[in-house]
């Protein structure tokens, strides 16, 4: 037995050891890139665009691995878990994945000690109309003499969140009708009439406003990015544009600072790079990059801010 | 306007050696199809990679040849092994097996082919007559749609079981609990999930359904020993698989119905091939003049599911020519596709790329035809696994169809799964209930309660009156009451005779 203990301690210390030396020989096989969602999905887009740069800068295979399930909690948890050795990194949906956390519920993660590798892009929210419905602006739809309608995927989705949360700032009244198949669904729930708005990152909403189906009422964000559609800050909703979907790269806790640096360098240069800048001008897929020192100060403070609604999003 | 560009679509792909990647993408679905377990979604999921580096009109050429070739594929093992090789030809081993038991299986095989190949046809026929209206059907369909819907599905699993009501009712009682575990999308609670994250998403259909059918046929044939046929049976002749054809035309009204039934299924996300093909054989069965000669063996029970099946390829491209929205869950990988090749999914996506979508449209074609030519070339082989000893057949099977199981999502915990539905399936076949019967509300039960919790959120908890206002919700309600007095009213009819 004692025989068997020692045998262990010994390979456990020679594994210690080979981490030590496996950070300065860092990468020498192909890294995992954990998407929490299935393919042709927008987490996963971004993931496949840059996957291919990392390749060319880190030396070594990027490849995308799709785990979806339970609203993404399903990766994360895989990425969570996974040794610090580097080889595996994922990208994260916040405040999708902060929420859950928050509230207490049984999660597989920590995002407070997951290592952050930087932020590649965030997505700006705007609540829109069917293009014929009466409602103009947003006063219009909080002055309906009801709750307004607004259409979502899950009642922990990361926009039914926002909806929640922006619409209890300004105390209006909403009933979130939960339960459609993906954000596409729910953009059609309001072209059908059933309900009176969705709020939708623009990226989601854009071609259905291109296409003459629907239109914006306003966006969450500081500077009118959109012609003749007012952003919150005009609105004098200041609050609102802390309210962005992050795509987040992250690592597994303890990840030696010496991998994680090289790897947010890695990520950074990828988004950078001229391909993926035209694939995001093409695609019209925006791209943010912030680094691993930043993304983890932003990871801190948002954590800070959703904490505040903790009541509103409880019920 | 929309046939012209579609016979251009025709010439586009025969004059080019694009032409090969529908060949490959027919024999790739045709195995994955006959392969329980495996299937079309798992197919074309294995396929993205290798199209990332593809042409887009080519990787249209591909995932074509094989969503139009899976269905068909899947009837085989349907027919030969009581077995369906895809979820949607789950209704034609009620009467394809006992044919192949009979030695008849080349005439069903020679049904299946010829009904697979004109449902797909006349689906996407269809499909190219309503492209200028999809928005329109599209937007028709909201939640009380859907609910009306299921209920629909649920009273026809009450009058498929003919003289076994009550086990009916119990196989569909177990497949709406299972229906329950997971998420609930509209409160957020968890559900029945033994504290296992797996259970999470719910009780997938693919493991269930391996388990179910597959697995659980295997251990019946494992107790039973010797061959499907036992070896005294005379072999029906190699004619009977073009008898088999020639029956389609004969029964075309059989066909008709299954297609339209399978087109206007597929159209609605969410419900998909298994409960067209279903629907399709409860209605044949219930305007048949000879009821009881369902399930013994009757060609028309294996035209009716498998030309739905087929059609419903078609109609599941109308949600995604109107808003850019996957029909089925090939559809769903079939965006995903589109959407690595740069070209985003939404309402403007026939607009921007009529291309990929008539390709893919004449990819589906060739593929239902050239599918069924290829099975009817290869019948006369394909019967003889009928004649193979179990010792050989039943763990050739499990070892196949469990590895497809794992492939599909790399879950330890799906295979587990399968094993366990297996041993509850023989329980089923043991004591005589309907496995077909719990798939069904397995599939059904989650849009059913998801779209009656949103159905009462939408009308101020007034659902009568959401019903009332709306037309298609009425003829909907109408279409189940006939459903249910339909057998009452015929046997009326009969009397005075």
């Amino acid at each position: 037995m004692s025989k068997r203990i020692l045998a262990s301690l010994s390979l456990a210390a020679a594994m210690f050891v080979g981490v030590g030396s496996a950070a300065a020989d860092w990468p020498e096989k192909p890294i995992k890139f954990v998407v929490p969602y299935s393919t042709g999905g927008g987490f996963d887009v971004y993931v496949r665009a840059v996957a291919p740069e990392m390749e060319k800068i880190l030396g070594v295979e990027v490849v995308p691995e799709n785990i979806p399930g339970a609203g993404g909690q399903k990766g994360a948890a895989t990425v969570y878990r996974s040794a610090p050795d580097g080889y595996t990194i994922g990208i994260f949906n916040v405040p999708g994945l902060t929420v859950p956390q928050m509230l207490g519920k049984k999660v597989s993660y920590n995002l407070e000690d997951t290592t952050w590798i930087g932020n590649l892009a965030k997505s700006t929210y705007a609540i829109a109309v069917k293009a014929d419905s009466p409602i103009n602006s947003l006063a219009d739809l909080c002055a309906l003499g009801r709750p307004a309608k607004l259409s979502d995927t899950g009642p922990s989705s990361t926009s039914s969140v926002t909806a929640k949360i922006a619409m209890s700032l300004i105390d209006c009244p909403i009933q979130n009708v939960t339960g459609y198949k993906g954000s596409s669904q729910t953009i059609i729930a309001v072209m059908r009439g059933e309900v009176d708005a969705t709020l939708k990152p623009i990226s989601s909403l854009r071609k259905y406003v291109a296409s003459g189906d629907m239109k914006f009422i306003v966006t969450f964000e500081n500077k009118a990015s959109l012609e003749g559609v007012p952003s919150s800050r005009d609105l004098g909703h200041d609050a609102f544009e802390k309210l962005t979907l992050y795509r987040i790269v992250g690592a597994p806790p303890g990840l030696p600072k010496e991998i994680a640096d090289k790897l947010s360098d890695a990520l950074m240069r990828a988004a950078n790079s001229p391909a993926v800048q035209e694939w995001s001008k093409k695609t019209k897929k925006p791209l943010d990059p912030i680094d691993g020192e930043a993304a983890t100060v932003l990871m801190k403070d948002l954590s800070d801010f959703y904490t505040k609604y903790k009541s509103i999003l409880a019920n | 306007m929309g046939v012209d560009v579609v016979l251009q679509a025709f010439l586009g792909v025969l004059t080019s050696g694009s032409v090969m990647f529908v060949f490959i993408g027919v024999l790739l679905g045709l195995c994955f199809g006959m392969i329980p377990g495996l299937g079309g979604t798992t197919a074309l999921a294995l396929l993205i990679p290798i199209t990332f580096s593809m042409e887009s009109l080519d990787a249209m050429y591909l995932a074509g040849g094989v969503m139009g070739a899976t269905s068909f594929g899947g009837s085989i093992t349907a027919i030969l092994l009581n077995t369906p090789g895809t979820a949607p030809n789950a209704a034609t081993t009620f009467d394809g097996y006992p044919m192949a038991q009979q030695g008849r299986a080349g005439q069903a095989i020679g049904a299946s082919a010829t009904a697979s190949a004109m449902g797909g046809l006349l689906g996407l026929f269809t499909l190219i007559l309503f492209i200028p209206l999809a928005k329109e059907i599209v937007l028709l369909f909201g939640p009380v749609e859907f609910l009306l819907l299921t209920v629909l599905g649920l009273v026809a699993i009450a009058v498929s079981s003919r003289g076994k009501l009550l086990r009916g009712l119990i196989a569909g009682g177990f497949g709406l609990m299972f229906a329950f575990v997971g998420v609930d999308t509209i409160s957020g609670a968890t559900r029945f999930t033994l504290d296992t994250d797996y259970l999470w998403d719910g009780i997938p259909l693919v493991p269930t359904l391996t388990g179910l059918f597959a697995i659980s046929q295997m251990i019946e044939l494992a107790l039973k020993g010797g061959s499907v046929v036992s070896s005294n049976t005379t072999i029906a002749s190699i004619s009977g698989i073009w008898q088999g054809a020639a029956a389609v035309f004969k029964h075309w009204t059989v066909m008709v119905r299954g297609s339209v039934i399978g087109t206007i299924i597929g159209a609605i996300p969410g419900l998909g091939g298994t409960v067209a093909s279903f629907i399709a054989y409860t209605s044949t069965v219930q305007s048949s003049r000879d009821p009881s000669s369902f399930g013994k063996g009757n060609i028309v029970g294996v035209i009716a599911p498998e030309s739905a099946n087929n059609a419903k390829d078609g109609g599941s491209l109308v949600p995604t020519v109107a808003f850019g929205i996957p029909g089925s869950a090939e559809t769903a990988v079939f965006l995903g596709i589109l959407v690595l090749h740069g070209i985003e999914p939404g309402p403007s996506l026939l607009l921007q790329n009529e291309r990929e979508i008539y390709g893919l449209i004449v990819a589906l074609t060739l593929s239902a035809v050239g599918a069924s030519v290829i099975g009817l070339l290869t019948a006369r082989w394909l019967v003889r696994i009928t004649f193979v000893n179990v010792n050989i057949l039943v763990p050739l099977v499990v070892t196949i169809s469990l590895t497809g199981v794992y492939v599909l999502q790399g879950k330890p915990g799906d295979v587990l799964l399968a094993l366990i539905m297996g041993i509850f399936g023989y329980l089923m076949i043991r004591f005589d209930y309907p496995r077909l019967t719990l798939v069904i509300a397995l599939v059904l039960g989650e849009t059913a309660e998801r779209s009656f919790h949103q159905s009462l959120l939408i009308s101020d908890q007034n659902l009568v009156g959401l019903i009332m206002d709306r037309p298609q919700a009425i003829i909907l309600v109408l279409a189940t009451l006939l459903t249910l007095m339909l057998p009452a009213l015929r046997k009326r009819a009969k009397k005075p005779t």
